[in-house]
């Protein structure tokens, strides 16, 4: 190459289309493999699993839901509605559309792969929060039964989905629909939430940045009309009822509400003594067992020690041993009974 | 029988799984916060305490003054450069005491030894390629990690590292990496293949990941001699005799430097793409100080570390050399492998300001970063045709002036760009086999063993052809 700034543009352009090919996401090669993706028998399996989904719902299902659902025209629903009934998997009572018990645990095969997925990538995995429906809507087409049984053997056999909802055994059998959704819960009523939807995206984007959670005791304490009011675990929350309809909640009658609403260990400052009252329940997988493994559980105190040259970490007495535990983290263990710690005095 | 067992199994899952729907999400929680509650129980009644022990506060005390905003930086570079200066001014000397055996009195005897009793290529092959390259990665290997390995373990035997991954850890997590990726790094700076092994200190699977494929981007003890060489040469012969020590030794730190950026560049970006779906965790234990156990690190330093890594860098060493002797001493036409292979190369590694010996040299010495100026010094003798230079071909030489070294250099058509160029691909190629093989054994996975092999490699290829066409440009 005799000319350099000839040589160094053809540089550049190499480096550009390197970038361009191997770009995560939205690169060549990630595309390509996108690509490849919507085929016949994806259809045909997520139809399938709207159709599941509705009955264990008990909410009915005709053709132009369907469509809807899929995202595709009813021309061609209504030829993916005929091939399965070829197959002998749905039937039809007028407009309505029934799974037939093969089209039943067809179905049920598909929603296994899929929470057993979204399990793993939510406890093994670092895949963001948001991307685990996403990604699971892929995998469940690909990996076979025994796969996906092998992966929920090692984790234990799992019986809830990160989103609380049961994963279908290997029989093929599911707990019945149980629960209501907040809106309908009546002022003063304690319940837990078991359960957030995690269709459409929007809407569970917007619960999760709330700090909302399966897992986590709500407290109604005012139904207006396009406004429900409630405390989740202590602290105020106030959502439409659009969105609190993507909520369930199983009553807990005899509870008693929680008055006081947490604090975070972030918010500790040095010296001072807290009692930990919980664990989010964004903080999972490795990351849970290990500051289980620590003694991060409900019941021990934990004293703010140390703070690092750089302020975070910082460090943290728990059981007589010093841990680091970064702000991100801190942020996700709740505390409650903050006092001043003066060791001086007691030593 | 069997049937019968299968099925009980069976049907004692579904029970179970029928009572985790019932009891709910929680219920893992529970049983680890009872489990805890239980032994709370047990340690009241049988443990007795009386108040913090007095040493706990001087602890505190200490903690409170290593981990402070003020002094807490200025006391780790305090330490780490006076570990790298005792490693480096104290291992001068071994070194030479072993060279001077091995090489320049074992070597000779050896030589005339096998002359005598079988033909000259077997005692080619065996003294002048395997005797040699194993004898070199010895002497220059073995006294600099004899000195680091201990004096790093006793630091963090002492309890004073987990402080300095405590302190560092904000500027890794910034970098998706963890603070302890401090520790793995300035490891990496005695030798990588250590550093790749210390990463088990990290629990997190992204993260000593991350550790593990960014650690050859400390420069290793094998690189810091070519550095000093090269950057005295070149960069120093650019400036006046009085400032030649500084501005060289600012080339060589400048590149330390340079390379600490790349491996938090790299971390960041590794950590955004490829590694993203990898589970993370973070997880710090501030163990409290000890008084070091001496003789135990000492035993534990030299057994587990210094002889174990010396121990594959032979292993690696012996192939080599034969290697680099058979190619200078095959001949097709009266004209070696070697000087094939570079004369084909030129026209390439022009484009990257490098040469064809410079690319030959990083192929065979891939076993030791430590051989790659022997093997240059006498493939570039071999291909200039020097004579009254060097030991004879296939021979890896080291001269004892630095004016001769340059002499050879220069007459091999170095310039200035060659040099940069060469600090620069030094610092920034694949890892040496001892490294990539534990880099194999620590991930047991052949993809990310490719892509820490490869990485750097593409990385320096890149980095090279700009400062070569930028150069061409403006000259």
């Amino acid at each position: 190459m005799e000319n350099p700034l000839v040589a160094l543009i053809l540089g550049l352009l190499g480096v550009g289309i390197l970038v361009w090919v191997f770009w995560p996401k939205s690169g060549l090669l990630a595309r390509f493999g996108k690509a490849r993706m919507s085929s016949q028998r994806v259809l045909l399996e997520d139809t399938l699993k709207y159709l599941f989904d509705c009955e264990y719902k008990g909410i009915g299902c005709d053709l132009n839901s369907a469509a809807g659902n899929l995202n595709i025209g009813g021309d061609q629903m209504a030829k993916l509605l005929a091939h399965l009934k070829e197959m002998g998997l749905v039937v039809f009572e007028g407009h309505q559309i029934y799974l037939t018990d093969t089209g039943k645990s067809y179905a049920l095969r598909i929603v296994r792969v899929h929470r057993i997925w979204e399990r793993y990538l939510a406890d093994e995995t670092g895949v963001a929060q948001m991307d685990w429906h996403g990604e699971a809507d892929i995998r469940e087409h690909q990996l076979s039964l025994e796969e996906a049984n092998k992966i929920a053997a090692s984790m234990g056999n799992p019986a809830f989905d990160p989103h609380g909802d049961p994963i279908p055994s290997k029989e093929g059998q599911v707990p019945p629909f149980s629960g209501l959704t907040l809106n309908n819960l009546k002022e003063g009523e304690v319940a837990q939430i078991v359960h957030i939807e995690d269709e459409p995206h929007y809407i569970f984007e917007q619960l999760s940045a709330q700090g909302l959670y399966p897992g986590m005791q709500v407290y109604l304490l005012d139904v207006q009309k396009g406004k429900v009011t409630f405390a989740a675990d202590g602290n105020e929350c106030v959502l439409t009822p659009l969105f609190a309809s993507a909520i369930t909640v199983q009553s807990l009658p005899k509870a008693e509400p929680i008055q006081e609403g947490y604090q975070r260990l972030s918010d500790l400052q040095p010296n001072e003594t807290a009692t930990i009252v919980g664990l989010s329940s964004y903080c999972r997988g490795l990351q849970r067992r290990r500051l289980m493994d620590f003694g991060i559980v409900p019941g021990n105190t934990i004293t703010a020690e140390l703070e690092s040259a750089s302020r975070d970490p910082i460090g943290y007495r728990i059981l007589g041993t010093t841990i680091a535990i970064r702000k991100d983290q801190a942020n996700l263990i709740f505390i409650n009974n903050i006092k001043k710690e003066n060791h001086e005095q007691s030593a | 029988m069997k049937e019968q067992q299968k099925k009980n199994t069976e049907e004692i899952l579904e029970m179970a799984n029928h009572l985790k729907w019932d009891l709910g999400m929680g219920i893992h929680d529970k049983i680890v916060s009872s489990l805890y509650a239980d032994a709370a129980q047990i340690a009241r009644k049988t443990v007795s305490m009386d108040g913090d022990k007095p040493a706990f506060s001087l602890e505190r005390k200490v903690d409170k003054v290593v981990t402070s905003r003020l002094l807490g930086f200025p006391i780790m570079f305090i330490l780490l450069a006076v570990v790298f200066w005792v490693t480096i001014s104290g291992a001068n000397y071994p070194s030479g005491l072993l060279a001077s055996l091995l090489v320049d009195t074992l070597h000779p005897i050896l030589k005339n030894a096998a002359d005598g009793v079988m033909p000259w290529w077997l005692s080619g092959v065996l003294v002048d390629g395997a005797y040699l390259a194993m004898a070199w990665v010895i002497s220059v290997m073995l006294p600099p990690m004899a000195i680091f390995f201990p004096l790093f373990t006793l630091l963090e035997d002492l309890g004073y590292l987990p402080r300095v991954a405590f302190n560092m850890d904000s500027l890794f997590r910034k970098a998706g990496a963890h603070g302890k990726q401090a520790l793995t790094m300035s490891m990496g700076f005695g030798c990588n293949a250590a550093g790749v092994i210390a990463a088990r200190v990290i629990d997190s699977p992204r993260e000593r990941l991350i550790a593990i494929i960014t650690n050859n981007f400390s420069l290793c003890n094998g690189r810091w001699p070519t550095q000093i060489l090269i950057a005295t040469i070149f960069i120093g012969g650019m400036v006046s005799p009085f400032w030649a020590g500084i501005v060289s030794t600012g080339a060589v730190v400048g590149i330390a430097v340079l390379g600490i950026a790349f491996s938090l560049v790299v971390s960041w970006g590794l950590s955004k793409s490829v590694l993203k779906g990898e589970a993370s965790t973070f997880s710090l234990e501030l163990p409290p100080y000890r008084p070091p156990r001496i003789w135990q690190t000492l035993y534990t330093s030299l057994i587990d570390r210094t002889l174990f890594v010396l121990w594959r860098a032979v292993v690696f060493a012996i192939p080599a050399g034969i290697v680099i002797w058979l190619v200078s001493n095959i001949t097709i036409d009266g004209v070696s492998l070697a000087e094939y292979f570079i004369d084909w190369s030129n026209p390439f590694a022009v484009v990257f300001g490098l040469n064809g010996v410079i690319l030959l040299a990083y192929i065979i010495a891939i076993p030791a970063n430590e051989i790659v100026i022997p093997t240059i010094l006498m493939l570039t003798v071999l291909v200039t045709g020097m004579s009254g230079i060097g030991e004879g071909s296939g021979v890896m030489f080291e001269l004892d002036s630095i004016t001769s070294t340059e002499q050879i250099l220069r007459a091999g058509g170095w310039t200035l760009l060659t040099g940069i160029n060469l600090m620069l691909f030094s610092l920034l190629h694949n890892p040496c086999s001892t490294t990539i093989y534990t880099i194999y054994k620590e991930t047991k996975s052949v993809k990310w063993t490719v892509v820490a092999t490869l990485l750097p490699i593409v990385l320096g290829f890149m980095v090279c052809f700009f400062t070569a066409q930028l150069w061409y440009l403006f000259t």
